[in-house]
């Protein structure tokens, strides 16, 4: 009796998960996720100039956590370190941080490329350059970890948002297909009409100051177009409180079906049809002003097609299942089956796009800066240092180390999608 | 079948109109003025004079012509009813920009034209001021003049165009001092006939804030300009469809009939720069093709045969590894150990970039020798991920057919494994890899992007990647359209293929 209750008890993810821990490669390829994970959030702790703490002059500091601090506006620099030059300092005594730069620090006695065997002009040990220097001085270890933190916010964001508009898409058409989704006349109407509207009051009217916070920081734009989608969606509101009492009126309440289905198959095969990176390059062209920022909002809205069909497909299947019937007859709203009933039963193979999807985006964030497009140029990512490896052939550590970067992580995303892949599969489950 | 495609094609002209105007919209909102950039930003000095102002305009409106930029943008425009429905009569670029700034706070268009104007008047006023041989100073002061004027028409913000009014005003009434041969000092003010002008602007200004109606700004308005727009130049052409082009000033005969437009740097009809550069991006796709499909496919065949085998397990994971190899980190690496001799002489064994020899004075078989020597790299950097992407789908398919019940059938009946494989199990096996043909179109024309700029090879890629950096708009986006209409004649083969390799497959009735 109780093993019966153990293997009902057992849902969906525990089997998922039993499977996905079979695989080792797949297993080590989480781990090592986990590994950059915290190698990006802790980026300013891994690689800093300044030591985690050091005896100066009699005095006792923590120079990199007050650093942040100052970086964010929490404190002030003792008058000593305002302009400090932290690589040429002498401390009596110093803990650093693994890597002893930052990724924008300068070393300019090391300077033109200085190999990890070259000889290095270094103050002490800690301060040599495991790595090597690129052209100005900067330390490409430094560089590899700040890029960790680039390559995986671009994977990450772009795919969290490419699931949204996926996930929605695919799950109204598959869900509602060209039948389904029936609104009054009066209704289709008005949204229409009123779309126009809600267009221009909230987007065209507020063009310039959507386009002036651009410029800005990215909060304040991120508050303009929340205003701006705030407007639109009260707006859209009124057309459908109108139907609302026009629905009762013979004609006008007619029931009108709307093909969900073609528009966003259409949508789906207009984005397909244009190949992604010559989009990508051109929107990228557009901007005023690079920002590795956009480059994700490119990826993640040019990104959502593979998605939206995994999820249409699964919605399709889900859709004629009993339980979804059952919740029909008790007469839930189509919105609540969809998102609470439905969807739920049909992400997992999300999770497989996904882990493709950050593979994908880090090699078009890669290929991207590796061309100089469409990134700051202050910003050292592992495709701009691999570009620096064409200007100089003698410097392989940066032809090799930010390579192998890029490789490993794309290898170990790859994975853990295989992995994912497998472990879902129906046929292996036993 | 036949009702099937055409269904396609019918499918296939909503689409293409919708990347079109897709494309057409950046290259809209597309930042900076090529016309501009034409004129090699010689606009504006100081101390330029009337006529050469007005002749530096006379061209601006005559290349604006030219593209057809004189034409209002779209169809129809959904504006405020403050913005007038000529607006895009204004030529420049950056001056409507601004003027629209200022209908945006203002929403008065009738002041806000008046006051354009007499800074215009203004402008041209100092232009024409006559020069002044007592004063050094005069000759400084007038530039400053000049410049403020000019830096009005970028103003929107109110504090700033009331600073340029008030640095205009100090110029203009200010004195200048000389002495006169009676060694007095006579004081004068050698600007006093721009006060006029000045007062005028100042007017106009005010005139502007007072007046203003920003509630228009609410108010939405449709513009309808009918046929005679850049979208539908670009697209249709403005040269008659039927019948002898009698109107000279009508140059363009639209993207349908294959005018891409010219090019903003060098004028170079873009139809004819595809045309050279799709011929290196063909070439090299078509040999990559060529390899991967003669290779992989039976390299797949055999995976899936030997399943379990040593040989497919080392293969599989090599083949994973080669899919998730980086174009960038490959090229990289092989033009740092394999195009030089710093890493010892054995290792110079490639050229580094380029075509190899170009000009008739080789012959074609040393044309064609070099060719293939400088293209093995480019070649390599291609293969690599498409192979193993081919490899590993081929591998899975037939694997996923070699366990249906029909092959055991065949098994049983005892024919040779050789003959189930290739005969039974091939030919189903085969249909994911052709649908699968039509997505590697556009991937191959996006890794082609950073190989031939590694290579400095000059296809399509590089000709993008170009027009990206020098903000060469026609070639762009005609590229972009273009590379579209290849991913859909794509699709479309690959659809028409699908059904002439698998006759279950009817199209007739929808399926599902």
């Amino acid at each position: 009796m109780s093993v019966e209750n153990k293997n009902l008890s057992e849902g969906y993810w525990d089997i998922v998960m039993k499977q996905f821990r079979k695989k080792k490669l797949a297993v080590w390829s989480l781990r090592f996720f986990y590994f950059m994970l915290a190698l990006a959030l802790l980026a300013d702790f891994v690689a800093n100039e300044k030591p985690y703490y050091c005896q100066y002059k009699g005095n006792t500091y923590f120079p990199l956590f007050r650093g942040i601090a100052v970086d964010y506006g929490f404190a002030n620099w003792n008058s000593e370190f305002v302009n400090a030059d932290w690589i040429n300092m002498e401390f009596e005594t110093a803990i650093f941080p693994p890597v002893t730069y930052s990724a924008t620090t300068i070393d300019i006695a090391n300077s033109q490329y200085k190999g990890p065997f070259d000889e290095q002009e270094i103050k002490s040990f800690h301060r040599k350059h495991f790595m090597g220097t690129d052209q100005i001085g900067r330390d490409v270890a430094a560089g590899m970890v700040f890029g960790t933190r680039i390559a995986l916010l671009v994977g990450v964001i772009s795919m969290a948002i490419s699931s949204i508009i996926g996930i929605f898409l695919g799950a109204i058409s598959g869900y509602f297909g060209d039948e389904r989704l029936q609104i009054s006349r009066a209704s289709l109407w008005l949204n229409v009409a009123f779309f126009f509207f809600a267009w221009y009051y909230a987007f065209q009217n507020r063009a310039y100051q959507l386009s002036d916070s651009m410029n800005g920081s990215f909060t304040v734009f991120f508050a303009q177009i929340g205003l701006s989608v705030l407007i639109f969606c009260i707006v859209m509101f009124i057309p459908n409180l109108i139907a609302f009492g026009l629905k009762r009126i013979g004609f006008l309440g007619k029931k009108v079906a709307i093909p969900l289905d073609i528009l966003v198959m259409r949508s789906i095969e207009v984005i397909n049809s244009i190949p992604i990176t010559l989009l990508i390059l051109s929107l990228v062209a557009i901007l005023k002003k690079p920002s590795i920022l956009w480059v994700m909002v490119i990826i993640g809205f040019t990104g959502w097609t593979g998605i939206a069909k995994y999820v249409r497909a699964e919605l399709l299947r889900v859709r004629n299942l009993e339980y979804i019937e059952a919740s029909q007859s008790f007469g839930f709203s189509e919105w609540r089956i969809i998102f609470k009933h439905a969807l739920p039963n049909s992400l997992s193979p999300v999770l497989i796009s996904i882990a493709f999807g950050i593979a994908g985006a880090i090699l078009v964030e890669s290929g991207l800066s590796f061309l100089g497009i469409g990134v700051q140029a202050e910003l050292q990512t592992w495709g701009k240092l691999l570009s620096q490896a064409r200007e100089e052939v003698s410097a392989w550590w940066l032809a090799i180390f930010p390579g192998v970067a890029i490789f490993i992580s794309v290898t170990v995303f790859n994975l853990i999608g295989e992995g994912l892949t497998d472990a879902m599969d129906p046929r292996l489950k036993q | 079948m036949f009702l099937y495609i055409l269904k396609r094609i019918l499918y296939f002209i909503p689409t293409f109109f919708v990347i079109s105007i897709i494309t057409f919209l950046l290259g809209q909102i597309a930042p900076g003025d090529p016309i501009e950039l034409k004129l090699k930003g010689g606009m504006q000095s100081a101390n330029q004079q009337s006529s050469e102002k007005l002749q530096t305009e006379k061209a601006y409106l005559e290349i604006s012509e030219k593209y057809g930029r004189h034409l209002p943008p779209f169809y129809f425009t959904l504006s405020t009813s403050a913005s007038p429905d000529t607006l895009y009569k204004i030529r420049k670029k950056s001056d409507r920009e601004n003027l629209e700034r200022i209908i945006a706070q203002y929403g008065n268009w009738d002041q806000i034209s008046h006051y354009y104007y007499s800074v215009r008047k203004l402008e041209f006023a100092v232009m024409n001021a006559p020069k002044d041989t007592l004063s050094e100073s005069t000759f400084e002061k007038r530039s400053n003049v000049r410049l403020a004027c000019l830096s009005l028409y970028q103003q929107y913000e109110d504090k700033s165009i009331v600073n340029q009014l008030e640095a205009i005003k100090s110029l203009v009434s200010s004195n200048s001092e000389v002495v006169t041969t009676d060694s007095q000092k006579v004081s004068y003010k050698p600007l006093a006939s721009l006060e006029q002008s000045y007062v005028e602007v100042e007017n106009a200004y005010t005139a502007v804030k007072e007046k203003a109606t920003p509630i228009k700004n609410y108010i939405p308005s449709l513009h309808w300009f009918g046929l005679g727009n850049q979208y539908h130049r670009w697209m249709f052409g403005d040269k008659p469809w039927f019948g002898e082009n009698t109107d000279l000033t009508k140059t363009s005969s639209g993207l349908l009939r294959l005018d891409f437009g010219k090019s903003f740097l060098d004028d170079r009809p873009v139809a004819s720069i595809i045309k050279d550069s799709l011929r290196w991006t063909l070439l090299l796709n078509l040999i990559v093709l060529l390899i991967v499909y003669i290779v992989s496919i039976p390299l797949g065949v055999a995976l899936a045969t030997q399943m379990g085998s040593r040989f497919d397990r080392f293969m599989t994971l090599v083949l994973f590894l080669f899919y998730s190899l980086p174009i960038v980190w490959i090229g990289t690496l092989m033009i740092t150990f394999f195009t030089s001799d710093y890493y010892g002489d054995f290792l110079n064994l490639f050229p580094p970039y380029g075509l190899g020899k170009i000009g008739d004075e080789f012959g074609t078989w040393e044309k064609v020798l070099d060719r293939t020597y400088h293209f093995i790299l480019p070649i390599i950097c291609l293969t690599i991920g498409t192979f193993a992407y081919i490899s590993r789908q081929m591998r899975g398919s037939m694997l996923s057919v070699i366990r249906q019940d029909y092959i055991r059938t065949a098994f049983a009946k005892g024919l040779s494994p050789r003959k189930v494989y290739w005969k039974h199990a091939f030919r189903n096996s085969l249909l994911p890899i052709i649908t699968m043909f039509s997505g590697l179109l556009p991937a191959m024309i996006g890794g082609a992007v950073i190989v031939e700029y590694m290579f400095n090879i000059p296809g399509m890629g590089r000709v993008s990647y170009d027009a990206v950096v020098q903000r060469d708009y026609p070639v762009l986006f005609t590229i972009l359209m273009f590379s579209a209409i290849l991913t859909m004649l794509g699709n479309l083969l690959a659809d028409i293929l699908y059904s002439v390799v698998d006759p279950r497959i009817s199209f007739t009735k929808k399926m599902g």
